[in-house]
């Protein structure tokens, strides 16, 4: 028998207020993968994303996660989650190091210093979030990725405000992860240049 | 996420925002003064109203807190962060919510001494006054972050917020100041007192499922 796969999407209907975004998407994820989520404005990119999330409940239809149906307790996945959506999910008014240990208390310095200087965002260890820029934030979002161990990314439009320098860095920590195993689900318009993915399209 | 670390940060994000609750006590201590200047400053009048402006002042103060409680959260994520983390959200908001209470309640209970001796509230009184408090006042959060969760998509959710949690506050009211009245008249008041804390412990039950619930709403 074939092993179930990492993740079955079987006749999933989304809907937001009163329009149905998603009508029976059918998809499967296998370990390794990156799937690039396609679809014009408005066609339910986002709100695919926060469904697997768990976020927001679907319509109708199911979710495996080997083979296992989560679709009315999404914790078993969401331990194995990370999701990072158009919100970064930082704070304010705490520092760079305090937000990230607040998402990963058990991190280590050195890991910590060295997933920051990747970054660029060492020499703001201890700057509060309000001052920095917009990429810089979405750098500090992004930097759970280096940090916390989950074999499922849920990424919603990770490039926004990153420089070429950012996207470059973190499209190669990408292909690093599914290389070890893990799986990356993201949204984007922009084109992927250096890895290669599975294109889902969601038709408006 | 753990639940120590939601809790170390909760700390952290309150202390960088004390002004705003030192903002909330500002606005009681204000009312309670200025209460005796504008009405009838006489301890005949003052001595058996001085439960109901404390209780009503804490409250407009609480219900100042309150309404932000979630605000920012909401608007930066981390209030989606808390519905995927695994862990369990009625948890969390219990959590939330404590701190809350400590961070508001604390300080109240510390100027409570020098506001009731402003209000010549003798000292027997003062510790009735201050048992309503302890046990009144949680339910009065536990009830406005239902409110504020499920108002908190909403740009302007104050007069919502307010409109569906004032009638719940009122009972806790009603039965808090008739608890200090009743001391003041020598009868007994406990069964009062029971009242608040039977209203608290309900709410302790089920305002942390139902906030969690309204939070998954609103980030929806």
């Amino acid at each position: 028998m074939q092993s179930p796969a990492f993740l079955t999407i079987s006749d999933l209907w989304i809907e937001r207020g009163e329009r149905v975004l998603c009508k029976g998407l059918n998809f499967n994820v296998s370990v390794g993968e990156i799937v690039r989520v396609l679809g014009d404005n408005g066609a339910g990119k986002s709100s695919l994303l926060k469904v697997i999330a768990g976020v927001i409940p679907s319509l109708e239809g199911c979710i495996y996660y080997f083979g296992q149906d989560i679709t009315q307790d999404h914790s078993r996945l969401q331990q194995d989650t990370l999701y990072i959506g158009h919100l970064s999910g930082v704070k304010n008014m705490l520092t760079v190091e305090e937000n990230l240990r607040w998402h990963c208390p058990d991190v280590t310095t050195d890991k910590l210093h060295s997933t920051l200087s990747i970054l660029g965002l060492l020499p703001l260890l201890s700057t509060s979030i309000k001052s920095l820029s917009a990429g810089q934030v979405r750098r500090v979002a992004l930097s759970r990725l280096w940090i916390q161990r989950k074999k499922l990314w849920l990424l919603d439009e990770p490039f926004v405000s990153l420089d070429a320098e950012g996207v470059a860095i973190l499209e190669s920590h990408m292909k690093q992860h599914v290389v070890a195993g893990g799986v990356v689900i993201l949204t984007t318009h922009q084109a992927l240049t250096s890895i290669h993915s599975r294109d889902i399209d969601l038709l408006s | 996420m753990t639940y120590t670390s939601f809790l170390k940060s909760e700390c952290l994000v309150l202390w960088r925002r004390k002004y705003d609750i030192f903002n909330a006590l500002l606005f009681f201590i204000m009312v309670v003064v200025l209460f005796p200047l504008g009405v009838n400053a006489s301890p005949e009048f003052l001595a058996p109203a001085a439960g109901g402006i404390i209780w009503c002042a804490a409250v407009l103060a609480i219900l100042m807190s309150i309404e932000s409680m979630f605000k920012e959260d909401y608007s930066d994520g981390s209030l989606e962060q808390l519905v995927v983390s695994g862990l369990s959200l009625p948890l969390l908001v219990l959590i939330k919510i404590s701190l809350q209470w400590v961070a508001v309640i604390f300080p109240l209970l510390v100027m409570m001494p020098l506001l009731s001796e402003m209000l010549y509230l003798s000292s027997g009184i003062f510790w009735v006054l201050v048992v309503t408090l302890i046990i009144g006042t949680p339910s009065l959060f536990l009830i406005g972050a239902i409110g504020s969760a499920l108002t908190v998509s909403i740009k302007q959710g104050g007069v919502l917020l307010m409109l569906l949690i004032l009638p719940f506050y009122l009972p806790v009211i009603i039965f808090a100041t008739s608890a200090i009245q009743t001391a003041q008249s020598g009868l007994p008041y406990s069964g009062l007192l029971a009242l608040l804390l039977a209203i608290s412990l309900l709410f302790l039950v089920v305002s942390p499922f139902m906030t969690a619930i309204s939070i998954k709403a609103s980030v929806n």
